[in-house]
């Protein structure tokens, strides 16, 4: 393995790897642009230039691979590279391509919405002249539609090309090109074809400067306001991990949060501005009770005291419909609850899209469907014909707060029920057909683990605060359960009921949100050593 | 140097120079018949032997070149013929495309068989229409006469040629931009490594050659790399086509041994500066090389070792001529101009630096400039393409050489006539 230095560090780097990679592995910074692992090198931006003894110009980092060098040209007798990163021509080249980016720069950064999160300023108060020496006239242009959500800013543009490479090499759409030559180059997206593929958004995402914006979140607020919360994307079985931005009780952008195992460094716009979903729901903030054609509001222990007694009555005759949108605790107390047939509603489906990258978006546009099968029970093919050949009564529906057109065939079933009970933050036609609705939470509300189709289980956290007196939804199943069985040990927080699941379904054994830490855990125990 | 009988344009004054028939009459392809029953390694080492420098613009040795090529790859070779010329101040390879095709396909025949390569591409500059269709009738005709295609002259050697046509960029005169643009791609620099003899065309090993180094070799095997070599100067022999261009009696493409003296060339070939005007200053090797004042110029012998040694180089041999009644500052601006129009805008110094000095040269020649300028311009250049001083430190700071061809050329305006750049500030700003 190859021995190399780096400033005043020895490192032993793996035979292949750049000289970029090694020194971010090691904690040494160097500056980046146009240089994205997901795609192909270019060494365009030159910001990465180092010093390698030896060689006669500074080499990017980003395209200079480390190798064994014969015992005869080893520098220092030992070391196969020695790099500087730090020495005065590093520094000044650097601040040499800084003061060419900023040329033509407008320096808005007051007003623009990159800023807190832009590598041009962080790398200029860095690395920058305090200064600028150019008397000229700058550069000026208009913005530019690139798609129907992405909008460029040519005047902050570094033309770094990470977006035109986006297209090419993980879209696969090649809608953005570069236009003009020198000078003048702009980027521009094809006239018969902007830039509206599902993936779209992400160029906003891997832009380092605030020249390519999302419309959905052009000047809505500073980042530096914004929480950011890591989770996971809840608008298909993938479970992308991304980062959500919230600010008190409103959601403002989601971002594609790297994890090698499931997105790379990438989500879809299904994802991206799927929480504008959740917006303007009818939502359900305290437990409700029918009273003829309308609902009269409850108390929580008396909600709990009533669902208990209806599916105490029933008993066996009761069925539970578990969901592919909740959480494993949540359907596996929804299944310990008790014995009898478990169900789940009609599957949410979308066209399946897969792109050359390897990225997927899945035909189930569900969280946790590997989830609910793992861990709920056994849920019958035949579902609807054994409800009738039970004599169900009642229903205990966790319901998912997806609008469906139920069919028929479910218009009766819930019409021929003694009662039904929905767990659901939304007024949805389901709980708008209970007796009871017990008030969940909202898709960013939730924390819980949910499994990908590839049986990753994945920590889900919560961006919103709760809202009203609506809870947690393990927690309302484990306060229904309570009351049915006071003999047994209650739930009191949802480690308690993981360590339960991993007890009851080996596979699930030992998870817990600290294991499960920012990237997950496979089931398939193949990155578990 | 009076015994020096032309090479590569013996013949270019003959009636019908460019037909296959004329060619073969003047003993055209009997090099090629030898070739095919050599092995290709000994076609690479007589190259070699020759001490053959590419003629494009960067002097590399054309065997050791070819050397690169991975033995032990299953992937295709390659062979592109540069015929890009875009390098202002030459118009070499036009006259050899016009006046003797088949020499220039013999070549290339010759160094498709030394690298293995079957198909190989001539990357035409777009605007030569002419010599495109030169071309295409010269290729035509070699197929017919089984020059080309399967089974060459009974050899089980086989070879295509695809002419392509640019589309009228100078970056994609470097040879990677080349690549790029042949994929149908736009043409931009690639990074390298890999270098093109590793990783060229569609990923597989490719050797891009200057349209005047294939022409030489038909030459170099009838005659002999001993021959090649004894003509000029032993590390950068041959004979070389000169462009001479600018304030000269007599422009043209004139055929010397490498190593004659500009003086020799301006003043004799070119007959000398017209008006009885003064010399004052040369660029040696296209625009891009620095430029060289009247004296230093009647001091230098056209050899690339010498002119990398006076702080130039001979590039592409394309010699523009200066005299005293041409304003530095004007000229320098118009190379200035042509560089950040010509820029491909891939990397950052050479994107925003070129058009930097434009405006700022532009402001100057307007009788805004400041003192300051003219140090602002040394540092613009230097912060584009690179010191030419390696003991100050690093030089080349961009993917292709672009950046040096602007800064070099530049910088040695000047520095060589800051005198004419003082004249043009405002005289209240001047400080003695």
């Amino acid at each position: 393995m190859p021995l190399i230095k780096i400033d005043d560090k020895e490192i032993q780097v793996e035979s292949g790897t750049t000289v970029l990679q090694t020194a971010e592995a090691n904690g040494i910074e160097i500056p980046q642009y146009c240089y994205h692992p997901a795609l192909e090198i270019v060494g365009s931006c030159r910001m990465c230039l180092v010093q390698v003894e030896g060689m006669p110009k500074l080499q990017v980092s980003c395209n200079t691979f480390v190798g064994d060098v014969p015992p005869d040209r080893k520098v220092e007798g030992k070391y196969d590279m020695v790099i500087h990163t730090q020495n005065n021509l590093v520094v000044q080249e650097r601040k040499n391509i800084l003061e060419f980016l900023l040329l033509n720069h407008p320096l808005d950064c007051p007003v623009c919405d990159q800023a807190g999160e832009c590598l041009l300023q962080d790398y200029s108060f860095k690395f920058g002249s305090a200064h600028s020496r150019f008397e000229e006239e700058k550069r000026v242009r208009p913005n530019e539609y690139l798609g129907s959500q992405i909008v460029i800013n040519h005047n902050r543009c570094i033309l770094c090309s990470r977006c035109v490479r986006f297209t090419q090499e993980i879209s696969g759409t090649s809608e953005l090109f570069v236009e003009a030559r020198g000078y003048k180059s702009k980027i521009a997206a094809l006239e018969d074809r902007p830039l509206d593929n599902l993936l779209a958004g992400n160029v906003a995402d891997i832009c380092p400067v605030g020249a390519l914006l999302s419309t959905d979140y052009i000047h809505k607020n500073r980042i530096w306001n914004l929480e950011k919360q890591p989770s996971v994307c809840q608008d298909c079985s993938v479970g992308c991990n991304v980062d959500v931005f919230s600010r008190k009780n409103q959601n403002f952008r989601l971002t594609a949060r790297e994890n090698q195992d499931v997105n790379g460094y990438f989500m879809c716009d299904i994802g991206r501005y799927g929480f504008h979903r959740f917006e303007e729901i009818d939502r359900v903030v305290q437990p409700m009770m029918r009273n003829g054609e309308t609902f009269e509001a409850l108390d929580w222990d008396k909600a709990i005291q009533k669902t208990a007694k209806l599916i105490e009555q029933a008993k066996e005759k009761t069925a539970r419909i578990g969901s592919p949108f909740h959480t494993n605790e949540s359907n596996f107390l929804l299944g310990q609850m008790m014995a009898g047939i478990l169900g789940s509603l009609p599957p949410i489906l979308g066209e399946e899209i897969n792109y050359p990258s390897g990225f997927r978006i899945s035909t189930d546009r569900s969280p946790n469907l590997r989830g609910m099968t793992d861990i709920c029970g056994e849920i019958p093919e035949n579902f609807l014909f054994e409800l009738n050949d039970r004599n169900i009564c009642g229903l205990y529906i966790l319901d998912d707060g997806v609008d469906r057109d139920l069919d028929d065939v479910w218009k009766d079933i819930l019409a021929r029920m003694d009662f039904v009970i929905v767990q659901s933050y939304a007024m949805t036609d389901l709980a708008k057909s209970a007796h009871i609705v017990l008030p969940g939470l909202a898709p960013f509300e939730r924390e819980g683990t949910i499994t990908n189709d590839q049986g990753r289980v994945q920590w889900l956290r919560p961006s919103l605060p709760v809202q009203g007196e609506a809870k947690p939804d393990w927690e309302i199943l484990a306060l229904v359960m309570k009351e049915m069985h006071p003999e047994q040990q209650p739930m009191q927080d949802i480690s308690q009921v993981m360590k339960e699941m991993g007890a009851k379904f080996p596979a699930y054994k030992d998870i817990s949100f600290f294991r499960l830490g920012s990237t997950g855990i496979s089931l398939n125990g193949s990155d578990e050593a | 140097m009076s015994a020096f009988k032309p090479v590569l344009t013996e013949y270019i004054h003959q009636k019908d120079c460019h037909t296959l028939s004329f060619y073969k009459s003047v003993g055209g392809y009997s090099a090629l018949d030898k070739v095919l029953k050599m092995n290709p390694a000994d076609v690479i080492q007589e190259v070699k032997d020759s001490n053959l420098r590419g003629r494009g613009g960067a002097g590399f040795p054309a065997g050791v070149k070819w050397g690169f090529i991975p033995k032990d790859t299953n992937k295709p070779k390659y062979l592109i013929n540069n015929a890009d010329e875009s390098e202002p101040g030459t118009f070499k390879d036009r006259l050899l495309m016009n006046k003797a095709p088949h020499q220039m396909l013999e070549g290339m025949i010759i160094a498709a068989y030394a690298i293995g390569c079957q198909t190989s591409f001539i990357y035409i500059r777009g605007e030569f229409y002419k010599e495109y269709k030169m071309l295409e009738m010269a290729v035509a005709k070699a197929y017919e006469s089984n020059l080309l295609g399967q089974n060459i002259l009974g050899s089980n050697y086989n070879l295509d040629v695809i002419i392509h046509r640019g589309a009228g960029a100078y970056i994609c005169g470097e040879e990677t931009g080349l690549i790029e643009s042949l994929e149908g791609k736009r043409g931009w620099p690639r990074i390298k490594p890999p270098f093109p003899a590793i990783e060229g065309y569609l990923q597989c090993p490719t050797i891009v050659n200057n349209v005047e180094t294939l022409s030489c070799l038909p030459h170099i095997i009838n005659r002999g790399a001993d021959w090649f070599k004894s003509i000029g100067p032993e590390k950068g022999p041959g004979p070389r086509l000169f462009c001479i261009s600018g304030r000269v009696n007599n422009p043209g493409v004139f055929e010397e041994p490498m190593g004659i003296s500009l003086n020799n060339l301006i003043f004799d070939r070119a007959g000398g500066i017209p008006d009885g005007k003064n010399l004052k200053a040369v660029f040696p090797g296209g625009s891009s090389s620095a430029i060289l004042t009247a004296e230093e110029a009647l001091d230098v012998n056209m050899d690339f070792d010498e002119l990398v040694e006076k702080g130039s180089m001979l590039g592409s041999a394309g010699v523009i001529v200066m005299d005293e009644t041409v304003d530095m500052v004007q000229a320098c601006l118009n190379i200035a101009r042509f560089y950040a129009h010509e820029s491909c805008g891939q990397c950052t110094p050479c994107r925003e630096g070129t058009a930097w000095l434009v405006k700022m040269l532009t402001r100057l020649v307007n009788g805004s400039g400041t003192p300051t300028d003219i140090d602002m311009i040394f540092e613009i250049t230097d912060n584009i393409g690179g010191l030419i001083d390696f003991s100050k430190g690093s030089f080349g700071k961009t993917i292709c050489p672009f950046g040096e061809a602007v800064a070099w050329p530049v910088r040695s305006f000047v520095e060589k006539f800051k005198d004419e750049f003082l004249k043009y500030l405002p005289q209240e700003k001047v400080i003695a």
